[in-house]
């Protein structure tokens, strides 16, 4: 049943790629290039698999209106791996077997993409990783998978090296979940904090299915701290922070590690002042031309401004498109050198993208400060710190193993 | 006392007692139904999610006020209860080991809620959040408190005393607690057993319905929490004795506070699991929980 029913999705996929193929293409030639997406459609990560589809959907109908790739259409098999590492690995192999995909994409969660590393190392399969951080994903070794995500060890360094800046030794609280990436930024930066000479006063965990943090943001308050680093897991990001709020800790002082258009939604007008990481944001200054237009379609499909795991899936499509055509061919081992040759820009922001050695890509963040916040529509925000790193300036495969 | 000792102080009892009057009601839901009609609700987390997710719906898509779309979530509540108790409940009433086929059905309904909630809210958001009820902050010494979490408290604090005066106090409320003691002598006595079946229902669900929506009202909430309230439930309803509104009420008080002095003396996660070694510790000692007859 399972089976009949990634082929269905897949099926009902290439026939809504098919007609968007009718609308307008520059003539092109051949078979369409198949590259399977196994992404969250269904399960507890669904919110971020739907809306990856909808940034990568956007770019595959302008990249094959402009002519595809080696004068070929780009097709997108797009699977439902339910959030499950098990079924993402079986909608993998699936692709590779009967649908003779080129490469595989698709995963936003580190769970189903640390599932699918293993079949795509084992089995040669160019994978590039649109949206899952965590840092194994690109360990020592690593050869067909690519990922365009910074690992989330370094977003922890960074935030670290934002601190540093904004206050130097600075005392700061931590709250977060006990999840793999909560846990990874964490490690990446207590290892900075120390040497950035920033004062950690509180480290609190949660474990996960938490609804509460009255008391902790008490704890945490009564430490007096200069900023409080909140990292919850799911909904419960935001209870923590109303609770901060509640208890007199001042928006400017609460930094968020990452935050997608519906987390800066549910903080709303009362965390305008507040911090978060991000690698793309529609209030961002350096959005391109290109990037402008792919906000403003993105905003008519679904009516929110798109964040960061949008404009990766959206990205993902074109390093695909840069990669077939360097290579010169759909064959795998030369997409996969040509992957890892790759010196490109995103072209939503001009930030560059090249791979090291192990498939991480030079990595950056930026930090965001909320300025204002219009209900569920929209929301204004100023940068308020870049910076671009090694992937490995730091020992990121010693601290999360 | 230290400003410091204050803020942790209250905020402790303030956790205690919100999360304790949540934790009361939505076990008492669950237990008045397994007491008379001996169904143990596996999708009693999924009642509670969906309740939150219509008032969320409600006040984020329609634009409601968070108190009417509490009222609108009570008034769908019973009448989804009565479709339920028509259509699937009152078929297994007379059925042999009637509980284990309730809990399998019950599974069932879960697995089928949590997948109509993946392919519909899943994909708009992956958290909600509900305007507050009351805006503003109620100073306890040097600890503020919001108006809308107290509200909270008041709200669940007040439906706990009613549903106790009316188990008591009303003529439904001895005929339901008469039921939970002795189906047959309750008959002989002139009792609707099919009819207090079928108004336990409506009413376990109902309250169920209630802590949804207070939860949604007091904290952020995403699917997960389904499963979490589940669990918890179950818990509260064992270590108070299955059937037991009194011991759903005073352990989930309990538990409520448990969960914010373990939290604050040991770490939030021995809190979270000081609630289920509670729970497996009753079942060896005393399996019929600390406040059966």
């Amino acid at each position: 049943m399972k089976r009949v029913g990634i082929r269905g999705t897949a099926a009902g996929v290439g026939a809504a790629v098919a007609l968007a193929f009718t609308g307008g293409a520059v003539a092109q030639s051949g078979a369409p290039i198949k590259i399977g997406f196994v992404t969250e459609l269904t399960g507890p990560w669904t919110f971020f698999g739907v809306s990856c589809v909808a940034g990568l959907k956007l770019a595959q109908t302008e990249i094959n209106k402009a002519g595809g790739a080696l004068k070929r259409p780009l097709e997108f098999l797009v699977v439902d791996n339910q959030t499950n590492p098990s079924q993402a690995v079986a909608a993998s192999r699936n692709l590779d077997v009967t649908e003779k995909v080129v490469a595989i994409s698709g995963p936003t969660s580190s769970d189903t993409a640390l599932a699918m590393y293993g079949y795509a190392e084992q089995n040669k399969l160019p994978f590039l990783v649109p949206v899952a951080a965590f840092p194994q994903l690109t360990k020592p070794g690593t050869r067909y998978t690519f990922r365009l995500e910074p690992n989330a060890a370094g977003w922890g360094y960074a935030m670290a090296k934002f601190i540093e800046q904004k206050k130097p030794g600075a005392k700061v609280a931590l709250m977060y979940s006990d999840a793999a990436l909560m846990r990874a930024i964490t490690a990446g930066f207590k290892y900075q904090a120390q040497r950035s000479k920033l004062n950690i006063v509180q480290d609190i965990m949660f474990p996960q299915g938490s609804s509460d943090a009255t008391v902790q943001a008490a704890q945490v308050k009564a430490s007096n701290p200069d900023f409080v680093i909140v990292s919850g897991a799911g909904a419960f990001d935001n209870t923590i922070t109303n609770q901060l709020l509640d208890l007199g800790v001042k928006p400017n002082q609460v930094i968020h590690p990452y935050g997608i258009t519906t987390q800066v939604f549910n903080w709303g007008q009362r965390s305008v002042g507040s911090y978060y990481g991000t690698f793309f944001d529609h209030s961002l200054d350096g959005v391109t031309a290109e990037g402008r237009q792919f906000i403003k379609n993105f905003e008519a499909a679904n009516g929110r401004p798109p964040s960061y795991v949008e404009n990766f899936c959206y990205t993902t499509a074109y390093v695909f498109k840069e990669a077939l055509q360097l290579a010169g061919s759909a064959e795998r081992e030369k997409l996969r050198d040509a992957l890892s040759r790759i010196k490109s820009k995103e072209t939503t922001s001009g930030v560059p993208i090249e791979f090291d050695k192990n498939g991480a890509r030079k990595e950056y963040i930026y930090y965001m400060q909320i300025g204002s916040v219009d209900g569920k529509k929209t929301y204004k925000a100023k940068q308020a710190f870049y910076t671009e790193w090694d992937p490995e300036v730091i020992p990121v495969y010693d601290l999360v193993k | 006392m230290s400003d410091a000792t204050v803020l942790v102080l209250m905020s402790t009892i303030s956790t205690g007692l919100l999360l304790g009057a949540i934790f009361a009601l939505v076990a008492a839901g669950v237990t008045i139904v397994y007491g008379c009609v001996w169904l143990p609700n596996a999708s009693n987390g999924q009642f509670f999610v969906l309740a939150a997710l219509i008032a969320w719906s409600l006040t984020t898509t329609l634009g409601w006020g968070s108190a009417a779309a509490m009222l609108a979530v009570i008034i769908l509540g019973i009448l989804l209860s009565l479709v339920l108790e028509r259509t699937l409940i009152r078929r297994l009433y007379d059925t042999p080991n009637r509980n284990i086929a309730y809990f399998v059905l019950t599974l069932g309904l879960t697995q089928i809620m949590s997948g109509i909630f993946s392919l519909t809210y899943a994909k708009w958001s992956d958290q909600f959040t509900l305007p507050p009820l009351f805006e503003g902050v109620t100073m306890f010494g040097a600890f503020p408190m919001s108006n809308n979490r107290l509200g909270v408290l008041v709200i669940g604090f007040l439906l706990l005393g009613a549903l106790f005066w009316f188990l008591r106090q009303t003529p439904y409320g001895r005929a339901l607690r008469a039921v939970f003691q002795n189906r047959e002598a309750a008959a002989l006595r002139g009792v609707n057993v099919r009819g207090m079946y079928k108004f336990s229902f409506v009413l376990g669900s109902t309250i169920i319905f209630i802590g949804g929506v207070l939860f949604a009202l007091a904290y952020s909430f995403d699917l997960t929490v389904a499963w979490t309230m589940a669990i918890t439930a179950f818990a509260i309803m064992i270590v108070g004795g299955p059937g037991s509104v009194l011991g759903a009420l005073v352990v989930g008080l309990v538990f409520g506070f448990t969960q914010a002095i373990v939290s604050i003396f040991a770490s939030p996660t021995a809190a979270t699991f000081s609630y289920l070694g509670a729970m497996l510790a009753m079942l060896l000692v005393k399996p019929t929980g600390l406040f059966s007859r």
